[in-house]
């Protein structure tokens, strides 16, 4: 995409004069700069999306009055951690306060790079992307470390602390899981990774289930792995239900507790920044990326059909057994089955890959994030140790065996 | 095998709650929320089957003065069980008519300055019922914020912490105008109080040369008890009467004393309930004080336990104090010693 960038600068006629080398690095810098955009754009939609579910998930309304809906909000609170006084606390390694949290930004933002958001919409393809991606975010551990330790506070420190033990004991499992896809793919590139999910195949290659080719349904145990890289990648962003680092109940704020203003805002930035890569990456490694879950237009069409006819009878079912639900799933699914149907065009474009699909699909793994978050109870330290080497560690090495079977008995490798 | 248990108890219980939490998700419209100012819960009823006056049928809160009808009784203040109400009320001129309320009662007094520290009162509705003009009266309104406060040129910032703001005056007679009204009461009830005791002295040496008569009737052999009595008592009754800080005769001072004692008596029985509350203050510390110049530290103990409002109210309250007092003394014993009280602490 950089150099695509660079070509497309130095085609035109006036801007060739330029030097090679710099409209490169112009290039570079502009892609950067829309990968920052990106991600503080995307901080504060997210943070007005959370506060909005768990509102709804609590029965409130959440934010209501700046803006209609309280759209506005985020933008305005933003606007105010901007303005707010910049305070470093007497004691602090000065140093230390400074740079951290813009550690764990660049380190949160520099992974960004690597992520594919189509076939062409992507900033460095590089073969060992999926590594690069997994080495760059442990980087924030770094920066977390430095903020607590600088701050000269217990509950910083304490937070810090927490957070280097939990990320380091979140990454094996998380790492092993990773290698387990590797594995099926034979590539790091992420690229790869998704182009090698096209199409659509039977459940598990046996049962005959029509389901997009995601690794996903690739077997039972890449099933497994994806719940267990849920909540493994889960911990390694501090979310609740691991968000021990910063639990409020016991450590004020964990590392941020003496943050404020500006420096605040970046680790909340980093927060969501992290929770939208493992959205991507979920949805690159496991769910396919930028493909269409659809393998022609009439397979979307068939297969919309059959999502609203189900939507029907879980709406009716609800219907009776409960009697109160909200119309709106029930009401897309037959609104696009219509203009599936309907406009052959809609179809096409829905069984063509894209960065559509990608987005929504990491949007559904932020929303189960956000759902997870406000219904788990917060795990105890020894509890997160307990979860993190005796039942995620065994289920991943387990998984990555499990694969490696899976897959000479299904004939995909031959010794 | 509870290990595995254990994960497949943690798995259906975590589903669990997220089919809760996804159940709401999918109604929001049930929210609990109240869109504050947009939307206010209905005022309920307070039916309690007593009184047919719509008044009386209202929830308790912002009290309000019909001032045009208020005809300066006080009858309002002295029901007030925390002392929230404020009134000062003025004969006005023989020439001067005051007016008529809507009941058609003449108004004799004008009411110079009413009123209502909010910020004190509980909403008992204890000084409706005796307004014999019913124009103290409970509203519905129980919203305290608003901008359209009776004090509307106090700054943004001041309202925050201006909390006078809660003391409500509802008399119209304009400030300067007050002012003036409590300075010449004020100084009325000063000339008053120095003829009092002018007057007392002359009782007292009466009385003295009534004693020295007696003794030189003792010493004729004729005895009489109950004079000494008589002259003991008499000042201390007065006092109520006729305390002042401007007075600084002789004799108030031993009256002073004698009302001291009583009021140190009190001030310790109080003191042992606050105990509980400071028992860094030793009993003895208090009582073992002389009495008569026991007060100051003894009012300063009782009032560690009160908070800060209220001080700062009852500060005000005495700085209002004016000496109407003269006239209504007769019939409120309870008030009136109150006053002494708060009186002598100014002083
Ligand atoms: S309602 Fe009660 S507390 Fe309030 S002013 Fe009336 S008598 Fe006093
Ligand atoms: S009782 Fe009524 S008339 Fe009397 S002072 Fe109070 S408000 Fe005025």
């Amino acid at each position: 995409m950089i150099q695509s960038l660079a070509n497309w600068i130095l085609s035109f006629d006036i801007l060739s004069g330029l030097g090679s080398s710099l409209v490169w690095g112009l290039s570079l810098f502009i892609v950067a700069a829309l990968i920052f955009v990106f991600v503080a754009v995307n901080a504060i939609v997210l943070v007005y999306v959370e506060r909005k579910v768990s509102a709804f998930m609590q029965v409130r309304l959440g934010p209501m009055r700046v803006g209609k809906f309280g759209v506005l909000q985020t933008v305005a609170d933003a606007l105010k951690l901007l303005q707010k006084e910049d305070i470093i606390p007497e004691k602090a390694d000065k140093v230390l306060f400074t740079i951290g949290p813009w550690t764990i930004l660049v380190a949160s933002v520099a992974t960004f790079a690597a992520i594919p958001f189509s076939d062409t919409l992507l900033a460095a393809n590089m073969n060992i992307g999926l590594f690069y991606v997994i080495s760059i975010s442990s980087i924030v551990v770094l920066g977390i470390v430095m903020a607590g330790w600088a701050s000269n506070n217990k509950w910083s420190l304490y937070g810090a602390m927490r957070s280097a033990a939990q990320i380091i004991s979140y990454e094996i499992p998380v790492g092993i899981t990773l290698v387990a896809v590797v594995a099926v793919v034979g590539s790091l590139n992420l690229q790869t990774i998704i182009q090698s999910q096209g199409g659509v195949g039977n459940l598990f290659h046996w049962i005959p289930i029509p389901l997009p080719n995601w690794y996903i349904f690739h077997s039972p145990f890449l099933f497994l792995a994806a719940f267990v890289y849920m909540i493994g990648a889960t911990a390694e962003i501090n979310r609740t239900p691991f968000d021990i680092p910063e639990s409020e109940s016991e450590l004020v704020a964990g590392f941020m507790t003496e943050f404020s203003g500006l420096r605040w805002a970046l680790f909340f930035l980093s927060e969501y920044a992290n929770a939208t890569l493992v959205a991507f990456l979920v949805s690159i490694v496991f769910l396919g990326g930028w493909q269409s879950p659809f393998a022609s237009y009439s397979g979307a069409q068939a297969a919309l059909l059959v999502i609203s006819l189900v939507a029907i009878m879980w709406t009716v079912f609800v219907k009776v057994k409960i009697g109160r639900l909200s119309m709106y799933p029930l009401g897309i699914s037959i609104l696009t089955t219509m203009a599936a149907w309907l406009f052959p065009g809609f179809a096409i474009w829905l069984a063509s890959p894209g960065l559509f699909w990608i987005v929504l699909k990491a949007a559904s793994i932020i929303f189960l994030l956000m759902w997870f978050r406000w219904t788990f109870p917060r795990l105890r330290v020894d509890q997160l140790m307990y979860v993190s080497w005796k039942v995620i560690l065994p289920i991943s090495l387990i998984n990555l065996m499990g694969v490696a079977v899976w897959m000479w008995l299904s004939g995909e490798i031959q010794f | 095998m509870s290990y595995f248990n254990n994960i497949s108890n943690a798995i259906s219980t975590l589903v669990d709650g997220m089919k809760v939490t996804m159940g709401y998700f999918v109604r929001p419209r049930e929210h609990v929320t109240l869109q504050y100012p947009d939307e206010v819960w209905p005022v309920p009823s307070r039916n309690i089957g007593v009184g047919e006056l719509d008044a009386y049928n209202t929830i308790r809160s912002k009290l309000t003065v019909n001032i045009n009808d208020c005809i300066g009784c006080r009858a309002c203040e002295r029901a007030c069980p925390v002392n929230c109400i404020t009134i000062d009320a003025y004969k006005g001129g023989p020439e001067e008519d005051l007016g008529t309320t809507s009941n058609g009662t003449k108004i004799k007094l004008l009411v110079a300055n009413f009123t209502i520290d909010m910020s004190e009162c509980m909403y008992c509705d204890l000084c409706t019922p005796p307004c014999p003009e019913d124009c103290i009266v409970m509203t519905p309104d129980y919203q305290f914020i608003s901008n359209d406060n009776l004090k509307t040129e106090v700054t943004p910032e001041e309202r925050w912490r201006d909390r006078d703001l809660l003391i409500y005056q509802f008399s119209k007679v304009p400030e300067e105008e007050r002012q003036r009204l409590k300075t010449e009461a004020e100084e009325a009830a000063q000339a008053k109080a120095l003829a009092m005791a002018a007057k007392k002295a002359e009782a007292e040496k009466a009385a003295a040369d009534k004693a020295a008569a007696e003794e030189a009737a003792i010493a004729e052999g004729v005895s009489s008890q109950t004079s000494p009595t008589q002259t003991e008592s008499s000042p201390a009754q007065d006092v109520i009467i006729t305390a002042h800080p401007a007075n600084t005769e002789a004799s108030m001072e031993t009256a002073n004393s004698v009302q001291d004692v009583t009021e140190a008596e009190e001030l310790t029985q109080v003191n042992i309930s606050m105990d509980t509350i400071a028992p860094g203050i030793s009993l003895e510390d208090k009582t073992d004080l002389p009495e008569s110049e026991n007060i100051s530290g003894e009012e300063e103990i009782t009032r560690i336990n009160i908070p800060m409002d209220t001080i700062t109210a009852s500060i005000t309250q005495e700085e209002k104090v004016e000496l109407p007092e003269n006239e209504n003394n007769s019939g409120e014993g309870e008030d009136s010693e109150d006053r002494t009280t708060e009186e002598r602490e100014n002083g």
